[in-house]
């Protein structure tokens, strides 16, 4: 009990400080009307149109049945204005700004899928179109992931059956038609969420890419603040006096930590609520996935900051160093800027980071429509990014 | 009266390393009394409260509250004291009344019976009427007021006051240990830490001199001044003195002890009359610019020269000279 009081005690102190409300909320719905409106406005993207080629190859049907599958897949979804087209036509397309990308579905793909062998899909990008090459780009990942992941299943499945005999070339081929049913099938359902994006999305704002990457940025540096406080509370006395009640420091530490986690769960809340207010921008059509996303990702920022705090020695380390760390985590996990523009290698390193998964989650919430599941492994990764940072926290603030 | 003292500290000692903050530390305080620790910055009177609020563990020794052993059960101490730190330990942000609701909760005050505290409180400390105030709003005394109301609500059987009146100006001065006198008056036992010699004479009932951790004497005003064996205390203030003066003065039989601080000469002696002619001569032989000369009888600041061969008088900070401390009814 007295742990929350120490909390709402900080809720309340924070709330009433003009600097951290610039922070929390106008900052981060500045910034996004600004960059929002230098890259593409207001006005909203209506479609985001890209072609798909298929390999020539030697007519064995799996290349044109992911192809024509995947084709009939993405066309339901009422922004994707895709079409079928060579590799030559794709190029000239997308590098004359007709298109925003071009998905080149790589020769050898069947093997790769079934046998594990090497192979690459491209994603052609117009740099003009970022934010639309972008949503094509984070479809076919999870394309890919998913084809990973089936593929690793049939060969399991193949060596099980060769094990009793050798299959004949029917059965492989009516395994294979099977598998890539499966893998459609998964990959439509529950991940993308179909009938949502049928129904609900009909146009996608360009603020709705950089409000949740600006409102995880700002999330990081009110929560910076905040638990720059437990080093306040020391310098201030009033930690000594605390000592001096009958209060323990793990009360203590269980205020500050749940002080904390509070203000950025009511900021993100706030800053999503903002976000349909003032910009338009839909979150989606599962409003559950949304919540959960911002409270897990209000976990993620408030332990990674008390974590900061707990390292940092005084108040003003805190702010030299989570300043630091917030900005360098910010740049290579893609709040400043677009991810999917980096090099393969950069974003790879992104992923390291606690932005870029917080984004990713929102960025699903809001361009692929995705539910729970559709989000699931970003909730996992921020989760346990948050119960990481949350013990290493409680371990070293308990020793001081 | 070891068994019916309310603070019981015996050969308390706390160690950082190669340095003693506090060193062999004895001393009871029985029930009702104001007990003060008197003595230089450095002196061990900070950590000493510390130890007893259970903010600073001892290397050695023990102590107990109320019979509770502050290393045992550190949270049932706890309940039973109130500290008022040196330092304001408050939320500048939020009000008084804000602020009183926040730490009567941590000390346990139910909340039936908070508001009524609250307003006896802020009617006691004269804030009932910037009750709704922020406190970064507030003057440095009143801000002082309000760091004592906060000690007092979860109404402690021991108060400790930890140097309340450092940097303060002499009327919120004079009305913080007024409030000390009529809190004690109410039975409220107090542990006062000062470094200012009037403030100890003028509130205490007993005090313990510490220096350099150790606790040089304890007793009553009287008790301490009737130990130095002097009848009178010379101060003299004059420019060009050196130490080879405190050293002629020691020489002399009629001289109990001698210091010099900067400009300030402080003598005690055993017949002092006679010393003052052949004082005078030798000063101003010594080309020594003599300001004044005050005779006076001995005080704590004799004691504290007769203990420990140094001036406790810090001249910036304490009251001035003659200015009455408080009003002791």
């Amino acid at each position: 009990m007295k742990a929350l009081r120490i909390a709402l005690k900080d809720l309340r102190i924070r709330l009433r400080d003009r600097n951290t409300l610039i922070l929390m909320l106008l900052l981060p719905v500045g910034l996004t009307a600004v960059i929002g409106f230098a890259f593409g406005g207001d006005a909203g993207i209506s479609a985001v149109e890209f072609l798909l080629v298929s390999p020539e190859e030697d007519g064995f049907p799996a290349g044109d049945f992911l192809t024509g599958a995947a084709a009939n897949f993405l066309s339901q979804i009422e922004i994707f204005d895709v079409e079928v087209a060579t590799r030559e036509e794709a190029t000239r397309a997308v590098s004359e700004g007709e298109k925003s990308a071009a998905i080149l579905v790589p020769e050898g793909l069947r093997e790769a899928i079934l046998e594990g062998t090497p192979a690459e899909v491209v994603v052609l990008r117009d740099p003009a179109s970022d934010i639309k090459a972008g949503i094509v780009q984070s479809v076919v990942e999870r394309f890919v992931t998913y084809a990973s992941a089936g593929g690793i299943v049939g060969r399991a499945i193949f060596e099980t059956l060769e094990e009793e005999r050798p299959l004949t070339d029917g059965e492989r081929w009516q395994l294979t038609g099977w598998m890539l049913r499966w893998m459609y099938d998964r990959y439509r359902e529950p991940a993308i969420g179909i009938q949502a994006a049928d129904t609900e999305v009909e146009d996608v704002n360009v603020h709705a890419y950089f409000a949740p990457s600006f409102a995880v940025l700002f999330l990081l540096f009110t929560m910076l603040g905040s638990a720059k406080s437990i080093h306040e509370e020391r310098e201030s006395g009033t930690y000594d006096r605390l000592m001096t009640a009958p209060v323990s420091r793990a009360t203590f530490i269980g205020g500050k930590l749940t002080g904390s986690y509070l203000l950025a769960a009511v900021q993100m809340l706030i800053l999503i609520l903002l976000g349909s207010i003032v910009f338009g921008i839909r979150w989606g059509s599962h409003p559950g996935a949304v919540v959960v996303m911002a409270l897990v990702t209000a976990a993620g920022a408030s332990s990674l900051a008390v974590l900061i705090a707990s390292i940092a020695r005084t108040g003003s380390q805190v702010d030299n160093v989570g300043t630091a760390v917030i900005l360098v985590m910010s740049l290579l996990g893609g709040s400043m800027w677009p991810v999917e523009q980096a090099p393969a290698a950069f974003q790879n390193i992104a992923r390291f980071t606690f932005n870029y998964w917080a984004h990713s989650g929102f960025k699903k919430l809001v361009f692929l429509d995705a539910g729970l599941a559709g989000i699931a492994q970003e909730i996992a990764i921020v989760g346990a990014m948050s119960i990481v940072f949350f013990a290493l926290s409680v371990r070293l603030l308990s020793r001081r | 009266m070891r068994g019916d003292a309310i603070i019981d500290a015996e050969r308390l000692t706390k160690r950082y390393g190669e340095i003693v903050a506090v060193d062999s530390v004895s001393f009871e305080v029985p029930e009702g009394e104001i007990f003060g620790l008197l003595g230089p910055n450095g002196a061990g009177k900070t950590t000493t409260i510390g130890i007893l609020s259970c903010l600073v563990t001892p290397t050695a020794g023990s102590a107990r509250i109320c019979g509770i052993d502050v290393t045992k059960d550190s949270l049932g101490v706890r309940s039973k004291i109130g500290v008022v730190p040196q330092e304001i330990a408050l939320y500048p942000t939020l009000s008084a009344r804000d602020n009183l609701v926040f730490w009567g909760r941590m000390y346990g005050v139910p909340d039936h019976a908070l508001k009524q505290r609250i307003e006896e409180i802020l009617e006691t400390v004269e804030l009932s009427d910037r009750a709704d105030s922020r406190i970064d709003t507030f003057s440095g005394g009143m801000k002082r007021r309000v760091n004592i109301a906060a000690g007092l609500l979860h109404r402690p059987s021991v108060l400790f006051l930890d140097e309340p009146t450092v940097g303060i100006d002499p009327q919120t001065r004079r009305s913080i240990l007024e409030l000390v006198v009529e809190l004690n008056d109410h039975g409220l036992t107090v542990l006062y830490t000062t470094h200012y010699l009037e403030e100890a004479e003028f509130l205490c009932n007993r005090i313990g001199i510490m220096d350099e951790g150790k606790m040089l004497a304890i007793g009553t005003k009287e008790e301490l001044t009737a130990t130095i064996g002097a009848t009178g205390v010379i101060a003299v203030s004059a420019d060009g003195m050196d130490e080879s003066i405190v050293g002629w003065l020691r020489s002399l039989d009629a001289v109990a002890d001698a210091a010099l601080v900067e400009s300030e000469l402080t003598i005690n002696v055993i017949a002092g009359p006679n010393l003052l002619p052949a004082l005078v001569e030798k000063l101003t032989s010594s080309g020594a610019a003599v300001h004044s000369v005050d005779v006076t009888v001995p005080n704590l600041e004799s004691v504290f020269l007769h203990l420990t061969g140094k001036s406790l008088r810090d001249r910036d900070g304490s009251p001035a000279e003659g200015e009455p401390v408080g009003k002791k009814t």
